[in-house]
Formats: structure tokens, C-alpha cells, sequence
């Protein structure tokens, strides 16, 4: 054991008190930050797993006229911009060696209309309901009737919407063909059990752009509700996606089925030709027109089934879901990506899942800004505390120093000295903080706490159940801030203890 | 040949709005081998310049040379590698490292070295311990050990590295006759047989004895020196 390791053991045993004070400080820190480490992981991890993996995907790509670039997690009623050519998009894609999978989807906020004129809003996601169930780990699961089929028209409708419909239209959905179920009503609907206005299918109106929307009669095919974070993610119903794209408006994949003749073609071609077309004035006649009053109640549900054989990937979307591979990093992926969209001119550009998740990817953020802020400010103050005690035992400890400096021992021994004090109880305090957090760590896991239906708390705990983790990463970055504090508190004393002369000793003594 | 030479040497302190004149000019020059005795009453200036011959303190003015190298242009460096190597110190009551026991302070200057096997430290260390009687407190901490005890332990880590130097302010202050003069026969044996130098502070006539050189001093000044023959 060298001279210096010796003297510095003895010392932290024979200044107890002061010793005592900076251990519990560094192990209170060093378990806090932990602590708080996992909770992070925790957090996004869980994350990781219920948005990135079963909502949105590491990219989502929206079109390049997109302002509100919150496209999943925020509300805003705002039109969502369509991306064209995804065809285009779909081949650069594929060949992205980093890219696992991905999924185009319909995306939109649509009315709800009844004969009594009464109106509702729900989000909604237009999508090919088995390429959606496989990319996103059978996120959707039922609670009443049946799943959507990819051959279908009808919707989806989610557990938390149909509450909310009911709420502002006092209509009660309950899927076609399918019992009705006493005890999945709302504590709003049981309350009006007696008269309640039950319907299986509903007219949506897509709150489009342009103005071209529709009204389409749908189906209730099933009643579902989200595995994870249905809280958050139950204003978005399921629509099957030609449905969608009538309703809002768009093209939809039988539209670019329609096969144009060769003279309709070639007069197309002709664009001289077609101002000829109205240069004969008796192209128009008068005709008697007859209108019919406009009735919710006439619109028919379609019942033409979607043919397997329709190009669906020639119609409209608006958002890309889009799944990175293990391991790669999300800012890489976005650079590449968004270089490869803009060579190609594609209407799309790449953004990434927080951005697209607005407001709850923002918490997630300040979640973790607040976290850290506490951590930096708890070292802060405890380097404070450190440093201040330090300072003081290197003052009293003149008489010592200045003797020891006296005989032959130069600056960088006494400095060696007071690093090694604080070194081994930052080692000793610190570490066993360290511990006793990794410890408690799996200990809460174990606990199950649930988050229950805050949506805060699912945020934070990332997950139903509040599940830290702590990663090899985090215990590297936790020795490395915990050495970093060390060094910071105990810069001020090594140099008052340095500058301590022999005569200073002897002045004193 | 002279070990130390002193030129026109001035320590000025300040004390509040006043200045202390420690030492006003001395000129000392003191031979390779003496027994150096600096004697005078308290306030007169005996430890202001042990520490400026020990290179503790720095002068206001005037020169130091040591083995011929002037100390006063010396940096802090040289100068604790100056006083490891060259000088042992004994001081009144400013001594131990109180969590080393009476071996390990012993060793101290010789681990600071870094030039002597393990073995080699303990074999010197014990051997000077012995010859201070102290060899059954040897694993005791000055703690544990009276004032004149850690005195002697004080003599023996000046002595474990055979300095050139050795400085001692007041050495027998706190012996009892007996051990006082058991140490400074072992003093006056390493004097003569090692050619090392003595430079001491006294008021103790016992010790007037065994000095080859008395320097008298009063008001920072040198009054007289004298060569005793015994």
C-alpha cells in the first residue's frame, strides 16, 4: 500500500465526522442519479416499446408541405397534407439497407353525422388493417364484435371513441352482427340504458383540404381498443382505406384502376385540341334539373368489397410509418433518408418519432430535462458541500501539511493525498449508492406499480407498470459523472491544501 | 569549506500597520562538519533564520547559498528537493504525521525519495529508532507518545536520509536530561563521522557543550561568534 493511499485511508478514518457527511452526500447522490438513470431507461424504453414499436416507428414520413409536423401525437383538427407518388417513395425505401419495415397510412380528424343532426369528431387512420396489425405487434385488440379484414369496408372504432361519441351525439355504436353487451356500456350510457339509441354503422365526413369530401356510411365491424397507452391513442379509430380515401376525398386505388379508352386518351394528348372542344357555342343546352333534399339517413354503405388484385399503393396517404433495423441510429437514418428523398424530388421528407408525436414526445423531453436538471443541480449542491468541507479540513490540517512539506514532500503529493481521500469514499459512498440503486431498481420492477389511466404517469413509467432498467450504459455514464463531480469538488481544496507553506506551519503551531 | 553562506541577510514581517524586522543583514558562513550553535534570548531572530537557512522562508534581502547554489532564486520545487535531500529538521513541537505510526514517520523522507528498497527503509528506520530507545514504540502512533518521545521520533526521521544539514530549534526542549543527552551524543557521533553539520537554537547550556561554534544573536542581529574547544 503506497504512502500516499496509507495516509489517506487513515485520515478519512480519523476525521470521521467530516468524512461521514461527505459519504452520505456521494452515496445520496450517486443513488439518485441511479435511480433516476433507470427511471429513464425505463422510461425510454418503454417508449421504445409502445410508441416507436406499436404506434409510429422510428420515421415517420410526412409530405413536404406538412407545417404541423405533430402528425400523431397532436390534435390539431388541421388538414393533413398528402403525400403523392408514394410509389416513388416505396422504391426509395426498399432499398434502404437500414430500414426493416414500413407502413403508408391515411391520416385524418373526420365529423360524425346522425339524422338528428347532432355531430362528433373522431381521429382516424386509414389503413390495410393485417399490414398495420403485423407492423405495429398486434397493437389493436378487440372488445367487441370482430377485427377489420383487409378485404373489407367498415371501421374500427376504439373503446375511448365510442364513449366519446356517445357523449356529444348520445348514439351508442355496437359492431354489425354482434350482441349487444350491457356491461361495456359507459357509466354515461348505462345511465340512459333504457332508450339508448344504438347504431352499427356511422357516416363520416373527412375534414379534408381541398374540399372534396365525402359522405360514406361505414360499418362497425368491432369495437377495440389499444394493448398500450389506449389512453393517449384511442382517438384514432381504425377505417379500412379505400373508405378513408373516399371520405376525405382523395384517389383512391379504384380510381387508378379506371382504364381511359384510346380516343379519350388521345384527345387528352391533344392539348391544342381541347380549347377546340368549346368553340361551338351550342355545346351548351338548357336542361331541366331536379333536386332531391339532402338526407344523412339515404347514404347507403357501400358494399363493393376492396379486390385484392387493386393496386392500393397508387391512391393517396399522408404519413409513412417507417421501422429502423436494430442498432442504427435514429439521426443517421434520418440524414440518409432525407438526402435519398430529396435526390429523388419525392413529396415526402423524414422525420423523426418524437417530432411526429408533438406534444407527448415534448413531455417525454421534458421529462427527461427535468430529470436531469435535479440530478446536475443535487451534484451541483453536493460538490458545494464537498468542496466546502474539504476546503475546511485542509485548513486544519496546516500544521500537518506544512510538516510534511517541510521534510521533503512537494505540492503534487499533498495533492495526491486530498484526491485520494475524496477518491476513495467517492469509490466507497458513491459506489455503494450506486448498488444499493441498482438493487432497488429490479426490486420496483418487481412491484408492479401500476400507472393505471394517467397519462402522465403511463408517460413516465413508460409502460402500464412502472419498470426501471439500468443498462451498462448507464452505470458507465453514472461512474463518469460521479468521477467528474469527485474531480470538481475537490479541485478548490487540493489547492488550498497546496498552497500551504512549511512556515504557515510553523506560524501556527 | 563553508556548507552555508550568509550575505547581508534581511526577514521583514508585517504586523498589522507595522513592520517586524526579524533579521537586520546577518552574514554567516558556517563550515562543512560544524556544530553549530545559535543562541539568544526569545524574539531575537534564532528560528526566523533556521528557517531561512532551511529554505522554509524566502528572504527580504541579502543571499543564501547552500553547497555554493544561491536558494533565494530557487523554485519551490528544488527547494523541497533541497530540503528532502539535503537537510533534516527538528522543531520544537511542529513534528509528526499524526496517522503514520513511529516506524512510518521514520520512513517518511525515505519513501518521499523513492530511491531505497523497501527493506533498505525499514532496516535505516529501525536502526535510528533503536538508538532514540524507542524501539518498543515502534508501531505506536505520537498520539500514544509523550512530548519528549515525539521529539525523539522528530530526530530520527532528520536523521533517517543523512542529511548534509540538520536544523533542529530547541532539541532537547522537551527531553529529560537523560535522553537529551543520549541524542546529542548521537548527534555529535553522526557529526563526526558522517562530517554531517548541526545547526541548532538553544537556551539549554547542556547543549552549549557539545557545540564547536556559538553564534550570538539579539534583535535580528549577529552580536558575537565564538569557537568553543572542549
Amino acid at each position: 500500500m503506497g504512502i500516499i493511499f496509507k495516509i489517506a485511508w487513515r485520515n478519512i478514518f480519523r476525521h470521521k465526522g467530516k468524512s461521514f457527511i461527505i459519504g452520505v452526500i456521494l452515496f445520496l447522490g450517486s443513488f439518485i442519479m441511479t435511480a433516476g438513470n433507470g427511471v429513464l431507461s425505463g422510461m425510454n424504453k418503454g417508449l421504445q416499446e409502445n410508441i416507436v414499436n406499436r404506434f409510429t416507428g422510428d420515421i415517420v414520413l410526412i409530405a413536404t408541405n406538412q407545417r404541423d409536423e405533430a402528425v400523431v401525437g397532436g390534435w390539431s383538427l388541421t388538414p393533413t397534407e398528402v403525400i403523392s407518388g408514394y410509389t416513388n417513395i416505396k422504391a426509395i425505401l426498399l432499398k434502404q439497407p437500414y430500414i426493416e419495415s414500413f407502413l403508408p397510412v391515411c391520416r385524418g380528424f373526420s365529423m360524425i353525422l346522425n339524422e338528428a343532426g347532432d355531430m362528433g369528431f373522431s381521429g382516424l387512420l386509414g389503413v390495410d388493417i393485417d399490414d398495420y396489425q403485423r407492423m405495429f405487434q398486434s397493437n389493436l385488440v378487440l372488445v367487441e364484435g370482430r377485427m377489420l379484414s383487409s378485404t373489407e369496408r367498415g371501421v374500427l372504432v376504439t373503446a375511448g371513441a365510442r364513449k366519446a361519441i356517445y357523449n356529444s351525439m348520445e348514439m351508442w355504436l355496437t359492431p354489425v352482427d354482434s350482441p349487444f353487451i350491457l356491461s361495456n356500456l359507459s357509466p354515461e350510457a348505462m345511465s340512459n340504458s333504457n332508450s339508448l339509441n344504438i347504431q352499427s354503422n356511422m357516416v363520416l365526413m373527412g375534414m379534408s383540404a381541398d374540399g372534396n369530401q365525402l359522405d360514406i356510411r361505414v360499418p362497425v365491424v368491432g369495437i377495440a381498443k389499444y394493448k398500450y397507452l389506449d389512453s393517449i391513442w384511442q382517438g384514432y379509430s381504425i377505417l379500412d382505406l379505400e373508405s378513408f380515401r373516399e371520405c376525405f376525398g382523395y384517389v383512391t386505388a379504384q380510381d387508378t384502376e379506371i382504364k381511359i379508352s384510346e380516343e379519350k386518351e388521345r384527345i387528352l394528348k391533344e392539348e391544342e385540341n381541347l380549347d377546340s372542344l368549346f368553340e361551338d357555342e351550342n355545346i351548351f343546352q338548357k336542361v331541366e334539373t331536379k333536386t332531391s333534399a339532402y338526407q344523412i339517413g339515404k347514404i347507403k354503405p357501400k358494399r363493393v368489397a376492396i379486390s385484392t388484385n387493386m393496386d392500393r399503393d397508387a391512391g393517396i396517404y399522408n404519413i409513412v410509418f417507417v421501422k429502423l433495423k436494430r442498432g442504427y441510429k435514429l439521426k443517421d437514418a434520418l440524414l440518409k433518408l432525407n438526402i435519398e428523398l430529396s435526390n429523388s424530388e419525392a413529396s415526402a421528407k423524414a422525420i423523426s418519432w418524437k417530432k411526429a408525436a408533438g406534444s407527448i414526445g415534448d413531455m417525454v423531453s421534458f421529462i427527461k430535462v427535468i430529470l436531469i436538471v435535479f440530478v446536475t443541480l443535487l451534484f451541483l449542491v453536493a460538490a458545494i458541500i464537498i468542496t466546502n468541507t474539504l476546503s475546511m479540513s485542509a485548513i486544519e490540517r496546516t500544521t500537518e501539511i506544512g510538516m510534511m512539506r517541510a521534510v521533503g514532500a512537494d505540492k503534487s503529493f499533498v495533492a495526491k493525498m486530498f484526491a485520494s481521500e475524496t477518491a476513495i469514499l467517492s469509490f466507497f459512498f458513491g459506489g455503494l449508492g450506486m448498488v444499493i440503486g441498482a438493487i432497488v431498481l429490479p426490486l420496483i420492477s418487481w412491484l408492479k406499480i401500476p400507472a393505471g389511466t394517467n397519462d402522465f404517469l403511463l408517460l413516465v413509467f413508460g409502460g402500464d407498470y412502472f419498470n426501471p432498467i439500468l443498462d451498462t450504459g448507464d452505470i458507465i455514464a453514472g461512474i463518469l459523472i460521479l468521477a467528474f463531480v469527485t474531480v470538481l469538488a475537490m479541485l478548490y481544496p487540493v489547492i488550498v491544501a497546496t498552497r500551504i507553506t512549511p512556515l504557515e506551519a510553523i506560524a501556527r503551531d | 569549506m563553508n556548507i552555508i553562506e550568509l550575505k547581508g541577510v534581511k526577514k521583514d514581517y508585517p504586523l498589522g500597520n507595522t513592520i517586524v524586522h526579524a533579521v537586520r543583514g546577518v552574514d554567516l558562513c558556517v563550515e562543512e562538519g560544524d556544530f553549530f550553535s545559535i543562541v539568544g534570548p526569545s524574539g531575537s531572530g534564532k528560528t526566523t533564520l533556521l528557517n531561512l537557512i532551511g529554505c522554509i522562508d524566502n528572504p527580504t534581502d541579502g543571499s543564501i547559498k547552500i553547497h555554493d547554489q544561491e536558494i533565494t532564486s530557487m523554485k519551490d520545487k528544488d527547494l523541497t528537493n533541497l530540503r528532502l535531500y539535503k537537510i533534516g529538521f527538528i522543531f520544537q513541537t511542529f513534528n509528526l504525521i499524526p496517522v503514520l505510526n513511529v516506524r512510518e514517520n521514520v520512513e517518511f523522507p525515505l519513501l518521499l525519495m523513492k530511491k531505497f528498497s523497501k527493506a533498505e527503509i525499514r532496516k535505516r528506520a529501525e536502526k535510528l529508532i533503536e538508538e532514540v530507545g524507542l524501539k518498543e514504540y515502534i508501531d505506536h502512533r505520537p498520539a500514544e507518545l509523550s512530548g519528549g518521545q515525539r521529539q525523539r521520533v522528530a530526530i530520527a526521521r532528520a536523521l533517517v536520509t543523512n542529511p548534509d544539514i540538520v536544523l533542529a530549534d530547541e532539541p532537547t526542549a522537551n527531553l529529560d536530561s537523560e535522553t537529551g543527552a543520549n541524542i546529542l551524543e548521537l548527534m555529535k557521533e553522526l557529526n563526526e563521522i558522517e562530517k554531517t553539520t548541526f545547526i541548532f537554537s538553544t537556551h539549554d547550556p547542556d547543549v552549549l557543550k557539545y557545540a564547536k561554534d556559538v553564534v550570538k544573536i539579539r534583535d535580528g542581529m549577529i552580536v558575537s561568534r565564538e569557537e568553543l574547544k572542549h
